[in-house]
Parts: C-alpha cells; structure tokens; sequence
C-alpha cells in the first residue's frame, strides 16, 4: 500500500515560511535599523504572538473572543512579579505573599512560567464560559475582559492599581522577540494539525453535524481557549520586559480592538492571515508615523499634522475590508510553490445553513 | 423607605440612559446583525457638533447657543446625518460579509471619528452650559432627584412608546421587523433594503443625538471619550437582552443600570472599586443561565 | 511578498537616516512628549512655558557659553512609542531629556534616559514614582505631589476655617486622584478633633453619582468639607450633582480643577477651594507671575488655561541653575547640584531637592475660592510638615 505523506510534510511550508520570513526581518533590521526601528519591529514581533494566539482560538473556534487580552495581562504580571528585584517589590506591592516578594528569575525561566499561568486561569474560567455558543460567548469574554481589568486596576497591594509598576528587566531585542514570535507559530501550528483543530474547524463550519459525529465541541473549545491563553501569555511577560513597565491600560480595549483588526484584517481564519494583518497593520502605522515626523525633500520638509496617522489607519481598515472582506489572505495559507505534494491547510466552509447567532 | 425610594429612581435614572443606548445599537443589530462599535463615538461628534472646532480650553460655542426648539431638531438631525452617512459610504458595502468583518469595520470607523474629534478640539475636555435649572432637583415622594433624571425617565419611556407604535402600527415598522426576522425572505416579498436599514440607521442616529445631549447636560461637559463607556454597557445589555428584540434591550439596560446602582449603595467600603467586576460577573452569570438572552424572539431559537 | 518589500524599503530608509550633526556650541534639550493624542491637551502648555524659559535664557546669553537648542520626538500617548521617543531625542544628543505630564506614559521616554545616563524630568507629573521610585537616581520632576495637595487643603479647611468634619469623596479613576486622598488622609490624624464623616469612591466616567450623593445626605449632619479626590472631565459633573443635591459644604479639591474653562458648567458655584502653585487670574500677589501670564498669551495666543503650565518653567529655571552651578552638563555633577537644592526660590514656589525624594514632599499653595462663579487668591499655604517619602512610596 502507497505510504501517504504525513500531515506535516504536506503543510510544513506554512510556518517554515513564515519564521523564515520573519527571521528576514529580524537580520534586516539588527544590521541597518536605528535603536528606534528596532523597538518597534520587537513590538511587531509581540504582537504577532498575540495576534496568533488569537487565532488558534478565533479562527479554529469561530467565536469572536474580546477576553483573550485580559490573558496579556496576567501574563505580563506575573512576570513582573517573579523578575522584579525584591527590594523594589517589597516597597510597592506589600500584598503579594513573601516567597514571591523573595524571588527572582531570568525571563527564560518566568516567561514559560507566566504562559502556564495564564493557562491556567483559561482553564478555569474556560470551563464555565465555553458552553456557550455564538455571540454569548463572545459577551462572556467580555465580561472577563471588564472583570480581570477592574480586579488589577484596583487591587493595589499586589498589582499596584492603575499605576504602572516598574523594574522589570528591559532584555528584550529583535532576536528574544523573532524566538518568541516562532515559537507562537509552532505551537498554533502544531495545534491546527492536530486532532483537536480539526476536530474545532469541523464544529466551526458545521456544528450540528459535528457534533452528531461524535465530537464534545465544549472539550475542543476549551483546549482551543487553553492554548491560546498560553501564547498569550507569552507574549505578555514578554511586553513586560519589552517596556519595563507594567499598567492595567494597556491591556484593555484598545490592545483587544487593535489585535482584533489586525486579525481580521489579515484573514481570520488563517495563521499565514494572523501574521500578515499584524506585518502589513504595522508596517502601515510606521509608515504614516515617519510622514508625521517630516520627510525632508530636498530643502523642504514635508509632514503630515499630528494626530493623522490614527485616522489615516482607520480608514485604511475599513478600505482594505471592503474590498477583501475575508482578509488579506483571503483566508489561505502560505506555500512555496515548489514544495512536493503541497496541500493547504483547510479553509472555512460555506454552509447551506446559517447559524442564526 | 426614602432611601429605597432613592434608589430605585437613582436605578431608573442611570437605567433609562443605558436603555436608550441599547435601543440604539439593538436597532441596528436587529435588521442588520452588525454590532455598531462606532455608535459611542457618534454620540461624542453630536456633542462636539455644539462647538466650534478650537484646541484652546475654552469652548467656543456656536450652535450650542441656539434657543431649545432650534437646538434639539438641529442635533437629531446631525445625529441622524451622520449615521445614514455612515451607512451609505461605509456599512452598505460590509451587507454580506461575516458578523466579525462587520464587527472591525464599525470599530475602525469610531476610531476614525474619535482621532478627528481629538484632532479638531484637543482631549482636554470643554465646557457647555446647556440648561442649567435641570440640575435643580424635585422632591418625589421624599426623595430628592435633579429634574435632569426625571426628563430622563420620561423621554425613554416615551421613545419607548413611541416606537414600540412605530414598529408594530406603521407600515416601516413592519417592514423592520420582517427584515429582522428574516431578511432574504422579507426582501424576496417586496419590502426595500436600503430604505428599512436606512431608516434604522437614521433612528439610531437621532437615539445617539438624544443621549448626547443627556449627557452633556448632565455633566456640563464635552468630552472626547464620552459615550465610550455607554456604549460597552449598550452593547452588553443588547446581547443580554436577546438578540434582535428592541424591548429586550431597553429591559436589559434597566436592568444594568440597577444593578450598577444596587451595587454601589450596598457593597461594603473597601469592595466599592470593584463594583463593575460585580457588575460584569453578574452579566456572565446571566449568560450562563439564559444564553439567547432574557427575552429572545423566537427566531433566535434553533430549529435543530 | 509584498509587505517584507514594505518593511525592506523602511529598513532601508531608517539606515539613510544620519544623525545630525551637533554643533559645539550648543546644549541640546529634547523634549519626549505628547504632540498628538490625548496627552497633548496637557503637555504642550507645560512645554510652552518650558520653551519660554529657554528662550529667556537663550537671550541672556545663554548657558554656559552656549545655546539651548530643543528638540523634539512625539510620544502619540502610546507607551512604546514614548520609548522610541526617548531614544529619537537622545541620538540627537540630549544633555536633559523633558517627558510627559503623567508618570505611566513619561516612564518609558524617562527609562531611556537613565539607562543612558542623562538627567529626565517629568514636565508636571505628581505622582512619587516620578523620580527615584518609578525611574532611576536621575529623574526629577518639576511639579509638587499630589499628596501635598489633598494635605494642604486638610490642614488650610481645619486651622483657617474651622473644619471637624471631613468626607471623603475618591474618583478611582487614576493614581493622581488616589494620590491627593493619600495626602488628606496622612494629614487626617495630625488635626486633633476632627473626624472622618464618611468615605465613598466613584469612577470618574460615571453617568451619575447619585448613589454617592444620597450617602452623602443621609448623613445626620452635613460635614464642614468634602475632600473632592478628582480630576477633569468627570469632576465638573460631581461637583454639579453635588451642588444639586443642596449640599453647602465646602469642596476641597487638589489642582487638577484648576482653571475657570468649566465653570460656566456649574452656574454661581461658591465654598469651593482649590490650591495652586501661581494664579492664572491675574491676582498672584507676585507681580512677576502676571507678568509672566501676559508673556505666556503673547507667544501661545491665549491665557494659561491651568495651573500646571507653571511646572514647565520652573524645570527649565532649576535644571539651568543647576548646570550653571555645576559648571557642566555633566550628568552626576548636575544631579548632584539638584540634590543640593533646598527652598530654592523660583517664580512658582520653592523648590527642594535631596538624595531621597527629586520631588516636592511640601509646598507653598497659594488657595483659590470660588465664589459666585469667580474664582480668587484668598490665602497661602505650606503644610506644617514634610509628608514622609516612606508613607508615600509604600501607597
């Protein structure tokens, strides 16, 4: 009998291609880049890491999720609270218990430890909310969006309350955040070519015959929301490092709408369409933030007034979905053209029936 | 017996202006499944359509001057503009695409609004003075409310009434329920698109022009990010209340102004800062109990 | 693909940007704030006034032999931009890196500079983590804390007009407005007789605040202040529901009321008190500071609109006597000349700095009445002891 290629070497151009990629932009940008550039293509690369979280569970699930920042921030917290060094800590956060006032670790060791973390609560909280289905859900995440940013806001003896706390070790560079935007890929990949992703996509596409198939979409949902919680997770302890600084804000609704855009904008239900909306997003952002600041065309400088860019990115949105309402990639993935026997990963199926939620 | 009677004017107060919000998106949700993230942001461009477009602190106003009978038309009319507008070079494109394109759309167009608005008048926010003896109060059974919240109350219930005759005595009403029902099917017997959905749109417009004017009255204040937090209470008592049911969504905003309300006066002083945690745990405590939403229209319900 | 072709062409274009060139004879100031976005309504009067006083000096003849040249980055109130800011203004060489009025987005900008060496300032920021706390040995700010403020109103209402009975209304909006509670209640114990009516919280964006007001009139006797923990927008309307509900009290407040721009909003307002480091309405009983006033209107086209224009200049004023005194732009031996101050006297109150605290712990506030709707200089006053950095860092 033919032995059939595996899963894997069928669809393994996906992500090889797109750390590959990424890892272009990293060399690029270490060798010719200013310090400034270089922030910001690590602030690409984290989020890149949330937005492909985001997608492990909004592209497989099909549920809009506005929660899953709420997963950042206890990532980006806990991070703080095991690298900050204790003498700071002792001062401002008295509430937290004293083995943890005492501790400090490396990022390569509090990083994987805020992502279990966030895991963790995901999978507590996951198992209430992940019943239900359709726009309820996505109200659910809300609400725990609401319920974990007024609980860090004001419980100033651990968090610090809105004010940012400060200390944690400022290592992030392009290469820590390409590791940790790989390292995203992975893992969304591996899941999507599991059984499980599949298993979701099916109940995504068609829930009621998937679930006459044998399939417990409360049990996929939850490992959906499970895994990407950990990403996510990761990708907040490494904000933490990447600002120094820690605050409620910026782990609230305007980082939940600009990631929700970005994927969106980039193809939802794709992991290649997770990372071209955050690339082409901020590339665009960039782009119009250097207009503001001036182009000096020969004697004269040129600029955009202040406060454009934000407007100027709006509008582009809603340009780029009107005329490519499934996104940039129109929900495919990336491949290389040669690769043998390549195959895509699956795409949404259009159904006869409407779900009417 | 006063403070209970305080309370609950206090809830119908701050209820009333989550319920018109939630007419206002529900309206919109329920002929064309959109979720209009961008409704905060056309209440705060009503507001500021009062004044002249300046970045100093004081506010300049021009229109905000105008004599009530002028003043009132004038904002609904801009409230409705803007919203039809909006449909027209934005949202009629997005008809057939998926809730969540929709759903970013909305959000990029309130973005946009919102960085024009802060371009035009700066964020530090500027005075109006718009009839002030509303904030005297009257003396209700004992207990003291501004005469700013009973107009309140009163002008909810009566939009509510106003279109609750609308949509079930007037030929456009029906027609916008048959198109929330089921929009292909009403379509197919003859009732127009374009002109149900612009309807709606310019009905919630007005909505976000009223709550405009509420609020600024209320606080005396335009302010960019006004209307922001209402709208995420809107939205929420939209969902909370059944999807596509109008009543459903004015019942829920009653009832998350209550509970914020509620909330505030009874818990003890060190949990006070968490009170919208309660609030938001409460909202998915309902979801979990009722998932379709306290008062969802039967079409919510699935067939299989 | 298309968009690595983007990103190539900017990496590309980031590398042909080349560092302009600092002339010899010049200090460079860089000034990391907020020209867009909604810090900018509170930044650009600050940096105005800061401008101002460079321009001051510049006419002087200069510091040390040289002029002050001020640059700028926008920090777009985002925090990693702000960072990206910070780094703009110190490739460009600068000797003091100037950051935004609020503590969370002046942070990162101010982060750059320590780690690089170099002296920040926060332009008005009052919160304590504005210095040694929140950044490094280097930082310093040009304004007073909060807590100075919610103190001094407590001591000013209990010794000047016979206040026992205080309630404290706290918008939990933000850390400033934590911050002046925080003061009110340290200086609580210290006034002997009085008594703490009541507390309650609010968030600043609150459709109403009746359920607080109705605590407030159940009360059996109306309490002689209400200390108001608060800030724009959201006050103007707590004040208005207040004032609604009948209650005289006197309304304490810390600054960030400051300014008659809204009190068109609350008709005939009066008991209502405010402290200030200068007056914007023309009756500072320095004369200079109208002077100053009318300078501020002739450069920027309008009035100051608050009080916190005044931390910009004093910044400038301190920072320039120190390097004049140091002798350098060195960054020890300025922070050190810095350290040195005590009760220095600028245009805008005293200034004292020390190796633990590069903030104002106690100040001189001028307090502001509002009466009828217009507001007036009525007293002066500097709280009776230093608030212990110690009680603040730990809040």
């Amino acid at each position: 009998m033919l032995q059939r290629p595996s899963v894997i070497w069928q669809t393994i151009a996906t992500p090889v291609m797109l750390m590959v990629a990424l890892l272009a932009i990293a060399a690029l940008s270490y060798q010719f880049g200013s310090r400034a550039f270089n922030r910001t293509v690590v602030e690409m690369f984290i989020n890149i890491m949330v937005v492909v979280g985001l997608y492990v569970f909004v592209g497989n699930s099909g549920l809009l999720s506005f929660g899953h920042i709420s997963f950042m921030c206890l990532g980006a917290y806990m991070t703080a609270w095991l690298t900050i060094p204790p003498v700071m800590k002792s001062i401002t956060l008295k509430g937290l218990p004293t083995w943890l006032l005492h501790t400090k670790l490396s990022m390569w060791v509090a990083t994987p430890i805020s992502g279990v973390f966030a895991a963790l609560f995901a999978l507590v909280v996951g198992r209430v909310i992940m019943r239900l289905s359709g726009i309820a859900a996505s109200i659910a995440t809300f609400g725990l969006l609401g319920v974990v940013n007024n609980v860090y806001s004001n419980w100033d003896s651990v968090t610090g309350g809105q004010g940012s706390i400060v200390g944690t070790p400022a290592t992030m560079n392009v290469w820590n955040g390409w590791l940790g935007a790989a390292v995203a890929i992975a893992i969304a990949y591996l899941y999507s070519i599991s059984r499980s992703g599949l298993a979701l996509r099916a109940a995504r596409d068609e829930a009621v015959a998937a679930s006459a198939s044998g399939i417990d979409i409360v049990r996929e949902r939850l490992v959906a929301f499970v895994v990407s919680a950990f990403i996510i997770g990761l990708a907040g302890a490494l904000y933490a490092h990447f600002l120094s600084i820690v605050n409620p804000g910026s782990f609230y609704l305007r980082t939940t709408f600009i990631t929700l855009s970005m994927l969106v904008v980039g193809g939802m239900y794709s992991l290649s369409g997770a990372v071209a909306g955050v690339v082409v997003i901020s590339a665009l952002i960039e782009v119009f933030r250097d207009l503001e600041k001036g182009v000096s065309l020969g004697g004269l400088t040129i600029a955009l007034p202040n406060g454009v860019q934000e407007i100027a990115i709006g509008i582009i949105t809603i340009v780029i979905l009107m005329y490519l309402p499934t996104g940039l990639t129109r929900n495919r993935e990336f491949s290389w053209r040669g690769w043998p026997l390549q195959r895509h990963l699956a795409q949404p199926v259009q159904t006869a029936l409407k779900e009417l939620n | 017996m006063t403070e209970l009677l305080q309370i609950v004017f206090d809830a119908l107060s701050l209820g009333s202006l989550y319920a018109l919000g939630a007419l206002g998106i529900a309206l919109i949700f329920g002929v064309m499944r959109l979720v209009n993230f961008a409704h905060g942001d056309f209440i705060a461009f009503c507001v500021f359509a009062m004044l002249w477009p300046s970045i100093n602190a004081a506010a300049i106003v021009f229109a905000g001057n105008l004599p009530f009978y002028l003043l009132i038309p004038l904002l609904l009319l801009v409230g409705a503009a803007l919203s039809v507008l909006s449909e027209v070079i934005v949202f009629r494109r997005f008809r057939n695409a998926n809730p969540a394109t929709m759903m970013i759309a909305s959000f990029a167009l309130g973005f946009a609004i919102r960085n024009f608005l802060l371009m035009m008048y700066s964020s530090r926010p500027k005075s109006i003075t718009l009839w002030p003896r509303l904030s005297l109060p009257v003396e209700v059974l004992g207990a003291r409310i501004p005469m700013l919240q009973v107009v309140t109350i009163i002008i909810t219930l009566v939009v509510l009434a106003a279109l609750t005759v609308f949509l079930k005595r007037t030929r456009y009403g029906l027609e916008m329920r048959a198109a929330a029902d089921n929009f292909t099917m009403a379509r197919m017997l003859g009732v127009r698109a374009n002109g149900v959905i612009l309807l709606a749109f310019a009905i919630s417009g007005m909505l976000a022009a009223a709550i405009g004017l509420i609020l600024a009255t209320n606080s005396g204040t335009a302010d960019i990010g006004m209307g922001a937090n209402l709208m995420l209470i809107a939205f929420i008592a939209t969902v909370i209340g059944g999807l596509g049911s109008v009543p459903g969504a004015v019942a829920a905003g009653f009832l998350i102004g209550g509970a914020s309300v509620v909330f505030q006066a009874t818990l003890p002083h060190d949990a006070r800062v968490f009170r919208d945690a309660f609030v938001y745990g409460a909202v998915i405590v309902v979801l979990l109990v009722r998932p379709q939403g306290l008062f969802a229209p039967k079409s919510a319900k699935q067939r299989v | 693909m298309r968009f690595t072709r983007i990103l190539g062409v900017l990496a590309a274009a980031s590398a042909l940007w080349s560092t302009p060139t600092r002339a010899a004879d010049e200090i460079v100031v860089g000034f990391a704030t907020a020209a867009s976005g909604f810090m900018q309504a509170y930044d650009k009067p600050a940096q105005d006034a800061a401008l101002i006083r460079i321009d001051e000096i510049n006419k002087a003849g200069g510091l040390l032999g040289k002029k002050i040249k001020p640059v700028f980055a926008d920090t777009k109130t985002d925090q990693a931009e702000g960072a990206k800011a910070g780094l703009a203004v110190l490739d460009q060489g600068a000797e003091l890196v100037i950051v935004s009025c609020d503590y969370d987005f002046g942070a990162p900008a101010a982060l750059q500079a320590q780690s690089a060496g170099k002296v920040s300032f926060f332009l008005c920021a009052e919160s304590i983590k504005a210095g040694i706390p929140g950044v490094g040995p280097y930082s310093f700010s040009g304004s007073v804390l909060a807590a100075v403020q919610g103190a001094t109103m407590a001591e000013w209402a209990y010794k000047k007009k016979n206040a026992r009975s205080f309630y404290r209304l706290l918008d939990s909006w933000t850390v400033y407005n934590k911050g002046i509670c925080d003061g009110f209640d340290w200086m609580m114990p210290h006034l002997k007789d009085s008594a703490l009516a009541g507390s309650d919280t609010f968030k600043n964006d609150d459709a109403s605040i009746a359920s607080q007001i109705t605590r407030i009139k159940s009360l059996p006797k109306e309490p002689d202040a209400i200390m108001l923990c608060t800030m724009m927008p959201g006050a103007v309307s707590a004040i208005k529901q207040i004032r609604a509900a009948g209650i005289k009290s006197m309304i304490l407040n810390g600054s960030g009321v400051d300014g008659s721009y809204w009190l068109n909003a609350v008709p005939d307002l009066s008991n209502f008190y405010v402290p200030v480091q200068a007056s914007i309405y023309g009756d500072d009983p320095n004369p200079k500071v109208t002077e100053f006033n009318k300078k501020y209107k002739d450069v920027t086209g309008g009035d100051p609109s608050s009080q916190y224009v005044y931390p910009g200049y004093v910044l400038i004023d301190v920072w320039a006597k120190a390097v004049e005194r140091a002798k350098t732009t060195d960054t020890e031996a300025v922070v050190a000349e810095l350290e040195k101050m005590n009760n220095e006297a600028t245009l805008f109150g005293p200034r004292t700095f020390s190796k633990d605290l590069h903030h104002q712990n106690q100040g001189r506030y001028l307090i502001v009445d509002t009466e009828q709707g217009k507001p007036k200089v009525v007293d002066q006053w500097t709280i009776s002891e230093k608030i212990p950095v110690d009680y603040l860092v730990s809040k």
